[in-house]
């Protein structure tokens, strides 16, 4: 059930140039808050920019919750400009969580760039409720974008870096990286990221018979099921079917779900 | 004294003037989430057609200053689905419920008019004769929606009155030289009330790939962006016809709402500002009743079309 409310920022930083970390102090949102879920935020009180921003739980706290985001436009732009003290319009939680599936070994985070905001949240939930440590594949344009290493090191989480330009970690793309862990059929990946790093992602976990979870994106008006904006093509038959919702059938789809042939 | 809100819009009793805009409130389950929707004067169904629709490919939105663009398709559940798991909630919550349809001949339209009838799935019928979304903008040239034609207004409207006793609403689109054409078209055709406005049509490019924005190349503009040009069309009619009229485009506050009904609308429909703020509508209908009290407004029916000029 998802909550509309005044949140107020309790901390806000800047991590690496142009990506902050948010936390904001809303009881509620936190209390029913689930891993790959995420919120809308009202960047402002006018009318531009007229819509919210869809922005997942990097992590969830007894009474507040954290946002990892990238600067993008005016709106991300906008929200880098709230101050401690101040305070934010929040609609969430919405959309379906990632399931947390005891029937695997091995747990593959795979992250492109922002793409990594969902995942400390997800390893949390997978060590306290699967009793399982997850691995994690950072990958990003160059090394001043790989996000969290710490947290995940904390987290006892085995890192595999991966740049494009090979400034840090391998220089590789993420799904070549998934591809060199050899994972099999215990295995389950979970990626986040832009469109290509993880259609590439799913040919790889179809190839080896891995089951692959998707936190997709898409452009949204409600972020709640209502406009029917946000949709993706699935591999379904039934015409009236077809067309699934990122807000609210998702954002998690299992991969082989999504037809990634438009991507 | 709290002031009387109802109004009759053609011999719709609502119990206050605010509605939602046709597919910017779903089927209304989503938004009673955030607050009772019955509480609407009515709620207003997502297009229906006689067969589910997938609707465009995806990107249908994009945002633009103000406001938005959309090429949805109408994506639907069809009537069946409709009928057996939509309106069912909606009568079980005690909404008023206008049933928003669209079809590809007036016979469909008919057809769909009098399911609603039969099955008490709608108090009033609501006809959307000015979708932007369903045509090949490639090819497509001069007059491609129903509502751009008055000639076919009228056989649209007429065939759907043939069909239904219930309230008949046309809804007309503002991409026209004189709006007032096929609002007297609706009118002498039997409509009970004229619902004003659907989208502007408009398109965005991305210049770094240099394709178009959205899937379907053109889409709706929606949002306060549009609401002058709304404000004005809703004016233009009052001018013409006696029938009610449903003013939207752009309404986000009470304020805006009462642009609507002093330029001359009987009742309003807050559309895509839900997105932004799914209890919008609620707020309007607070925002009304305590402008009517502010102002010493006993029923709010005094203010349609009482703009001082
Ligand atoms: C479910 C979901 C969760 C997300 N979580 C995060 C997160 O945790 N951290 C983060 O940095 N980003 C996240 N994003 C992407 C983020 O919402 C966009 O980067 C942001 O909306 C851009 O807004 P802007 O005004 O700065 O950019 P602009 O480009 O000016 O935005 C214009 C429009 O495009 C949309 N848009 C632009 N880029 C994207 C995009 N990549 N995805 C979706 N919509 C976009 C905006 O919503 C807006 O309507 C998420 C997106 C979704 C759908
Ligand atoms: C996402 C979206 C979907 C819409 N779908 C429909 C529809 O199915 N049928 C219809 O008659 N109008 C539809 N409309 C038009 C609205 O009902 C309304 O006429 C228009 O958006 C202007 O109001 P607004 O500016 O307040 O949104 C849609 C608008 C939007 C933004
Ligand atoms: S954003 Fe509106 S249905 Fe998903």
């Amino acid at each position: 059930m998802p909550y509309l409310s005044e949140c107020e920022v309790t901390s806000h930083h800047e991590l690496s140039p142009g990506h902050y970390r948010l936390v904001l102090h809303c009881p509620e949102i936190a209390q029913d808050a689930q891993a790959g879920q995420f919120c809308m935020l009202e960047v402002q009180q006018g009318y531009y920019p007229f819509l919210r921003r869809p922005m997942c739980f990097e992590r969830i706290f007894k009474d507040s919750v954290s946002i990892l985001y990238k600067i993008e436009g005016e709106g991300t732009r906008l929200l880098s400009a709230l101050s401690p003290g101040q305070s934010i319009n929040v609609q969430g939680p919405l959309g379906k969580p990632f399931p947390l599936e005891a029937n695997h070994a091995r747990h593959i985070m795979v992250a492109g760039g922002i793409g990594i905001a969902p995942f400390p949240a997800l390893a949390e939930a997978i060590i306290a409720k699967l009793g399982v440590t997850p691995e994690i594949i950072i990958a990003a344009r160059t090394d001043s974008m790989l996000l969290c290493e710490r947290e995940f090191q904390q987290m006892g989480c085995k890192i595999h870096l991966a740049t494009d330009d090979g400034s840090a970690g391998q220089k590789a793309f993420a799904s070549e990286v998934l591809r060199a862990l050899a994972p099999g059929p215990d295995t389950i990946a979970y990626c986040c990221g832009p469109m290509p790093m993880m259609k590439a992602t799913h040919r790889v976990c179809e190839d080896l018979g891995v089951r692959c979870l998707a936190s997709l994106e898409a452009e949204m008006a409600c972020g709640d099921g209502v406009c029917l904006g946000c949709v993706v093509e699935a591999k379904v038959e039934i015409e009236a079917e077809r067309m699934v919702r990122v807000c609210y059938d998702g954002p998690v789809f299992d991969s082989a779900l999504i037809n990634w042939d438009n991507y | 004294m709290p002031a009387n809100l109802q109004v009759n819009v053609g011999g719709l009793l609502m119990k206050n003037p605010v509605t939602v805009g046709s597919g910017t409130f779903a089927y209304g389950q989503e938004y009673d989430r955030y607050f009772d929707v019955s509480r609407l004067g009515a709620v207003t169904t997502k297009s229906l057609s006689l067969k589910p629709r997938a609707g465009n490919k995806p990107p249908r939105l994009v945002e633009t200053p103000s406001g938005m663009l959309n090429a949805i398709g109408l994506q639907n559940v069809g009537i069946d689905v409709y009928l057996r798991e939509k309106a069912p909630w909606l009568r079980n919550k005690g909404c008023t419920i206008i049933g928003n349809i669209y079809g590809y001949s007036p016979e469909e339209y008919a057809e769909l008019a009098r399911r609603l009838e039969a099955e008490g799935a709608a108090d009033a019928i609501e006809a959307n004769l000015s979708c932007p979304n369903v045509h090949d903008a490639r090819t497509a040239r001069g007059c491609t929606l129903v509502a751009q034609d008055p000639q076919q207004v009228t056989a649209y409207t007429q065939a759907i009155r043939a069909a239904t006793k219930l309230p008949l609403f046309i809804k007309l689109t503002p991409n026209v030289l004189d709006i007032a054409e096929p609002a007297l078209a609706a009118e002498a055709a039997g409509a009970d009330g004229i619902a004003i406005i659907n989208t502007l049509l408009g398109m965005g490019i991305d210049p770094e790939t240099r394709r178009p924005i959205l899937s379907n190349i053109v889409g709706g503009l929606s949002g306060p962006a549009i609401r002058p040009v709304a404000v004005k069309m809703v004016w233009d009619v009052a001018k013409v016809v006696k029938i009610p009229i449903i003013g939207m485009g752009g309404i986000c506050t009470a304020a805006d709402a009462l642009q609507f009904i002093l330029a001359g609308a009987t009742a309003v429909a807050v559309g895509s500002y839900s997105f932004r703020q799914p209890d919008a509508s609620m707020k309007v209908i607070e925002g009304l009743a305590e402008y009517c009290e502010r102002h010493s407004v006993a029923n709010i029916t005094e203010l349609i079309g009482a703009m001082k000029v």
